[in-house]
């Protein structure tokens, strides 16, 4: 042991500097956030928080988040700030740079990452500051972020930055700005949206500069090699309390253009409780696709985590020291694996990563009762799509992606669902939309918005409920892009439970008369006519007719589930009076049960 | 004559302040099944003290100012009325989805919350109006009066009416009202577009189902009040606190109820700003609120009182908002009665569950069983079991010693000493969050802030606090155990009023916003020569809700003047955005142009003079310094001094250890703090560096 390593294990902190030291981090990163949601200029950052910020070590290891998005961070902000390290190895003060290339640890096109090196007053790279914002606009060919269909990076268009050095002594690089407001639509909401996630950087920058000249920038790597050990510890405690063996589970995201077909996937999970470890095996599944869905190598790596995070206590941090206890199996060239530059990635975020995520969570529910999830619901409806058109309410053109309703959340072993969560990869996060705003910011009237009966799955835990939605332009027409799946395979149930309602979505005419659309697709809207979505539903988990008859009875007073559901899926008697015919009730459940 | 009197979880605070400015405190236990009778006791004690009857001291009032939690209490125990929510066809999950988010994402262990009023009490009304006021589809009377006549059948006890636009076109909200009185007579109602006038529709939703919940409750509440003061003399006036930390009469308050809603811990920021500029000129500061069941952590922050403009009832996302902006006030359960208990791992853990004004801690003797911070701090020697409440209240120190024992020192496997100081410990730390928490988001840092400690448990780790969050200065003012009711009597009477005109600088519409500029001062003249009679001065203030194009979160931006009349004027306001965005925000666009939503007008009206408030020396205390044995970490059981707060001399300075003790409150010294009395009155204690 080094003499220098020896001084440190030496300086070991104390349960209370660490709580303290712990806290500062959290603050740290809750204010970049705060920043980032006031400030941004697009509905998707200021209205849906789809952006995270989080603090990476000189080394590369993730040390803390604050309520980001899952999908965001848990795994990439390292290999983004790697990659800024390898191409950039002379770093100063003042420097920051733009990346979001899904070869070098972006997670897609869309999510422009703003990272900052924090350099101390000797000149060492000690931390990176990472603030990811997901753009309205990043310059595809259609006016989506979400190019389903793109058969490559090059169809697709976006502006690809891998960790290009955007300022310099704190002042913009102008090269590089003008570029972005050549090729990206709205460029002044996207000029607003860079000095937003810029802001947050910096400020997490002058936070942890003070910091570390307060209690010195050893004590802080000290507190990050013992935060990255607590967290293993606790990861280990909870991998030991889980049921161990090996599990695979298979799902299927729906046709989409370039895969007709479908995709089958296949998930693998060991919990070896002896070891404490726990293994995804992500391998056997098909190679890239020519289309937009194929995952990053983050977010493959993210997905399977948030499945594994998902089922373990809350209270173990997700960073770089629990991490180890998660060895992710990926191929190169797969689907959910290691993509290879020209393929495209412009939907990695969600689809697939979400089947992935899931069915990680589900396999783990299916290693034993109380544990794991069932699967939450599929997207990206119509009713969070990126809208665009041109308009003299908005001045000219407009793009921007609207959130107002989407997917319901998996059952969880002794809680209901989340009902606003979105999908796996957001956890609720997002805020929604509300009406009033939309119908100020956009030619547009929503017509309904709420949640559908009998859509959450069915189980002794009801997933959360799909969401009806219908709005359509009041001038001229909208060009609405969205990526369902979902229409075909619901969200899956575990343990006995059922599957959330599907996905569908359909253009109403004048007249009244619907008229369906294709899952994936740029629709367009005239004016006069509505876009309706139909969100997908989330899992139940456990048998329905293990649910609590009075939970059941409250399902119906309010509407979630309906008469017919009570007494078929629940196995629930009720009387004329609507009071619940108990002995009924027991014989039809205890049948049920048997069967 | 004035009072003021704060009903807490534990206690009933009076503060009476006669007409030669004279201040005094009274205290009484919070009487849940009856608060009116806690209000009536406390003036009874003051009455015996001033030597009157009830009725002659009563007489002597001109004005009674009260804070209460009766609302708040009555929501978190779902003892509201039963109320319906009125909606716009097609959008009937408004209170469910709220505005989506999410605390812990990784956390599946905690249910969606419920929404303020059920499904299946919302009703859909046929009527749509566009966001420019048109109407797109008129209002179906007919539809609407089958619908209260489902309402009646359910046995609805108040109705919320929040319609999509109401704000810029309030006629369909307005039909509905004359047809609720029509059909529904004596069945209370609020309109969103009265009620809280502003953008997004789950806030004012939430805003007017809450507030209409509350009517049945704090209408009889009120009037309850005003009539049984009256019966016992009283003739002047009734105020009640307002969540913004100002003051509005009582009949008012019965009529939008939600108003009071935090109404107690708002007022404490209030005398805080008072004490942090008068005794050390700071004009920073953290003020601590420890009652017996809540500690409320309030900022003053460059001599003003900072809002927040989401106030959750509950914890962010799990909890309703009230759609109204209200003094930053953080509040944790953690208080003299806070429970200490240890759970199945071993952990200790103290709070959130109080043993609060019934049973009380064990030491009481009032049936409590479990084992409190005040049980600890009796078992600790920091408070006399025989000068409680200045020994109107005896404590039995043997119960507290076995309470501790076996709760907490058995279970852990600590001697019993160790075990009650662990206690106050962890309730410290669990402090020190809530107060971190409500500074970082506020950007304040505790180092550059006074403490300032109220509230009757607050001097017993006070000065713990103070140097764990390294403030250089801790006060303790005179009047600390009743610091809300204290400040309640230096509050200004307010009025608010806001409206919604969208325009941006590139196009401003000088006279549609001065219009309604011009209206809204009216409404305040309007106040001021009505509830605002008689003042002795008044400010107006007014205030743009701007932000940057397609940003959605606006932020306030005071304006100048009462208009903006000119180019001039205008160009003043674009740049004092762009300085408080950078501010806030570290950045700015200082080329891009802004967008005005709302626009509001405060008016408040001072009601006392500025003259000191310091309390009444009592010249019957005795100064001899005692001596009693009391625990101090590091340092066991020892011989310590302890001194009279009142009758402390502002030439003695004090190093701990040492506790310094008054009827209401004990102030812990730790080793090798200084403290000191100011000529004020108040204590002031440098912590251990």
């Amino acid at each position: 042991m080094s003499i220098e390593l020896k001084a440190k294990k030496e300086r070991k902190l104390d349960g209370v500097q660490m709580a303290v030291l712990n806290k500062r981090m959290e603050a740290i990163c809750r204010k970049m956030s705060n920043t980032l949601l006031r400030t941004g200029r697009s509905g998707v950052l200021n209205s849906a928080r789809d952006f995270s910020c989080c603090l990476v070590t000189g080394d590369n290891s993730l040390l803390s988040v604050n309520e980001s998005l899952p999908i965001h961070v848990l795994r990439g902000a390292d290999m983004m700030a790697a990659s800024m390290k390898e191409f950039h190895p002379e770093l100063r003060r003042g420097d920051a740079f733009m990346h979001n290339s899904p070869y070098h640890g972006g997670s897609h096109a869309a999510d422009h990452t703003t990272l900052v090196p924090v350099i101390d007053d000797d000149g060492i790279h000690r931390f990176t500051m990472v603030a990811k914002a997901h753009q309205a606009d990043c310059g595809n060919s259609i006016p989506t972020t979400y190019h389903g269909g793109a058969k490559d990076v090059y169809q697709e268009g976006a502006l690809i930055f891998p960790a290009i050095r955007i300022q310099e002594n704190y002042k913009d690089i102008d090269d590089i700005i003008r570029m972005c407001k050549m090729r990206i639509r709205v460029p002044d909401q996207w000029w607003g949206d860079y000095l937003a996630a810029l802001g947050a950087a910096r400020i997490g920058e002058r936070e942890i500069l003070a910091l570390g000249s307060e209690v010195g920038w050893e004590t802080l790597e000290q507190f990050a090699l013992q935060w990255f050990d607590y967290s293993e510890q606790l990861m280990i405690s909870a991998v030991r309390n889980m049921p161990g063996g090996t599990k695979v589970v298979h799902t299927r995201h729906d046709p989409f253009p370039g895969m007709e077909e479908g995709v089958d996937i296949k998930v693998e999970v060991k919990v070896d409780t002896e070891s404490a470890m726990i293994e995804v095996d992500l391998r056997d599944n098909p190679d890239c696709l020519p289309c937009g869905l194929n995952l990053s190598q983050a977010c493959a790596e993210t997905s399977a985590l948030l499945g594994v995070f998902n089922s373990v206590p809350a209270d173990v941090p997700t960073n770089q020291g629990s991490f180890r206890r998660v060895d992710i199996k990926l191929r190169e060239n797969c689907v959910v694996g290691i993509p290879k530059h020209p393929t495209s990635c412009s939907v990695a975020t969600t689809n697939i990563a979400d089947r992935v995520g899931n069915a990680t969570q589900r396999a783990i529910a299916e290693l034993g009762d109380g544990y794991g999830m069932a699967a939450a619901a599929a997207i990206i409806p119509p009713s969070i799509g990126v809208i665009s058109g041109s308009s003299e309410m908005t001045g000219g053109p407009y793009v921007n992606q609207i959130f107002l309703g989407w997917g319901g959340g998996a059952a969880a072993p002794h809680n209901d669902a989340w009902l606003t969560l979105g999908h796996i990869g957001n956890a609720g996060l997002s805020y929604l939309d509300s009406i009033e705003l939309d119908e100020m910011r956009f030619p547009m009237l929503v017509k309904g918005r709420h949640f559908v009966t009998d859509s959450g799955g069915a189980g002794r835990t009801r997933g959360g409920a799909g969401v009806f939605c219908e709005f359509g332009p009041t001038d001229g027409e909208m060009e609405v892009g969205y990526v369902s799946d979902g229409n075909e395979t619901p969200a899956e149930g575990v343990r006995g439970g059922g599957p959330g309602g599907c996905a569908n979505q359909f253009r109403r005419d004048p007249n009244g008369d619907l008229h369906p659309l294709e899952s994936c697709e740029q629709a367009i809207i005239p004016q006069g006519h509505t876009i309706v979505s139909y969100s997908c539903g989330g899992g139940g988990y456990g048998d329905p007719n293990e649910r609590d008859v009075n939970l059941v009875v409250d399902d119906l007073n309010d509407r979630w589930i309906s008469e017919q559901t009570v007494t078929d899926v629940y196995g629930v008697i009720l009387n004329d009076d609507g009071s619940v015919d108990i002995n009924a009730t027991d014989k039809v459940r205890q049948h049920n049960l048997k069967k | 004559m004035r009072f003021a009197v704060d009903t807490g979880g534990t206690f009933t605070d009076l503060v009476v302040e006669d007409v030669n400015g004279d201040v005094r405190l009274y205290k009484s236990s919070t009487t849940p099944d009856d608060p009116i009778k806690g209000v009536l006791d406390t003036l009874h004690l003051a009455a015996n003290d001033f030597g009157l009857s009830d009725r002659d001291f009563l007489l002597k009032g001109d004005m009674l100012i009260h804070g209460t939690t009766r609302a708040i209490n009555a929501i978190v125990t779902n003892n509201t009325a039963k109320t319906a929510f009125l909606t716009t066809m097609g959008h009937p999950d408004v209170l469910v989805f709220r505005e989506g988010g999410r605390a812990e994402p990784f956390d599946f262990t905690a249910d969606f919350p419920k929404p303020y009023v059920p499904r299946s009490l919302t009703y859909e009304i046929q009527e749509r109006v566009a966001y420019d006021g048109r109407i797109i589809e008129p209002l179906d009377e007919n539809h609407l009066i089958e619908t209260l006549e489902s309402i009646r059948q359910e046995k609805v006890e108040a109705i919320g009416v929040c319609l999509l636009w109401s704000i810029v076109n309030p006629i369909h909200e307005n039909k509905i009202g004359k047809l609720i009185e029509e059909h529904l007579p004596g069945i209370p109602y609020t309109l969103s577009h009265k009620i809280n006038p502003s953008l997004r529709e789950y806030r004012r939703a939430s805003s007017t189902v809450i507030d209409s919940s509350l009517k049945p409750l704090m209408g009889s509440y009120l009037g309850g009040l005003k009539e049984r003061l009256k019966d016992a003399g009283f003739d002047g006036r009734v105020l009640v606190v307002t969540t913004q930390g100002g003051a509005m009469d009582a009949a008012d308050m019965a009529k939008s109820p939600i108003h009071s809603i935090n109404s107690g811990p708002a007022m404490a920021p209030v005398a805080g700003r008072y004490y942090s500029s008068h005794d050390t000129g700071v004009d920073t500061a953290i003020i601590a609120d420890t009652g017996g069941t809540t500690f409320d952590v309030s900022l003053v922050r460059g001599g003003r009182i900072p809002w927040t403009r989401e106030t959750w009832i509950g914890q962010p996302y799990r909890g309703h908002m009230t759609g109204f902006p209200a003094v930053d006030v953080k509040s944790i359960g953690a208080g003299g009665g806070s429970i200490a208990w240890v759970d199945e791992g071993g952990l200790l853990h103290v709070g959130p569950q109080s043993a609060g004004a019934v049973p009380g801690p064990v030491c009481y003797g009032k049936g409590g069983t479990e084992a409190t911070v005040t049980d600890a701090s009796v078992v600790l020697g920091w408070i006399d079991p025989n000068y409680f409440l200045g020994g109107a209240m005896h404590l039995d120190h043997k119960a507290a010693l076995k309470a501790i024992n076996s709760g907490i020192a058995d279970k852990l496997g600590l001697e019993t000493k160790e075990a009650a100081y662990a206690v106050l410990k962890v309730a410290t730390e669990n402090m020190v969050h809530a107060i971190e928490d409500i500074t970082v988001n506020q950007g304040i840092d505790p180092r550059d802030a006074v403490l300032i400690g109220g509230g009757g448990a607050a001097g017993l780790n006070m000065v713990a606090i103070g140097q764990r969050l390294g403030c250089k200065q801790v006060i303790i003012p005179d009047t600390s155990a009743t610091l809300s009711a204290a400040g309640a009597l230096m509050s200004d009477l307010r009025g608010e009023y806001s409206a919604t005109l969208f325009t941006d600088t590139s196009n401003f519409d000088f006279k549609g916003v001065n219009g309604l500029l011009d209206n809204l001062l009216s409404q305040c003249k309007l106040f001021l020569s009505g509830p605002g009679e008689g003042c002795i001065d008044h400010t107006i203030e007014f205030t743009a809700e701007a932000r940057y194009p397609s940003q959605i979160w606006e932020i306030e931006v005071p304006l100048r003047g009462g208009l903006i009349s000119n180019e001039d004027d205008l160009a003043k306001l674009h740049s004092d955005f762009h300085s408080t965005h950078e501010d806030l925000f570290a950045i700015s666009d200082k080329q891009s142009d802004i967008e005005f939503v709302g626009w509001r007008a405060n008016i408040s009206c001072r009601l006392r003079d500025k003259h000191a408030f310091q309390l009444v020396e009592d010249c019957e205390v005795e100064s001899n310094q005692e001596f009693r044995q009391a625990y101090f970490d590091g340092v066991g059981f020892i011989d310590t001094p302890v001194h009279k707060f009142e009758s402390m001399d502002s030439e003695l300075f004090i190093t701990g250890p040492a506790i310094i003790e008054s009827s209401f409150t004990t102030v812990v010294i730790d080793p090798e703090a200084k403290a000191s009395k100011m000529k004020s009155g108040s204590l002031v204690i440098e912590p251990a560096p």
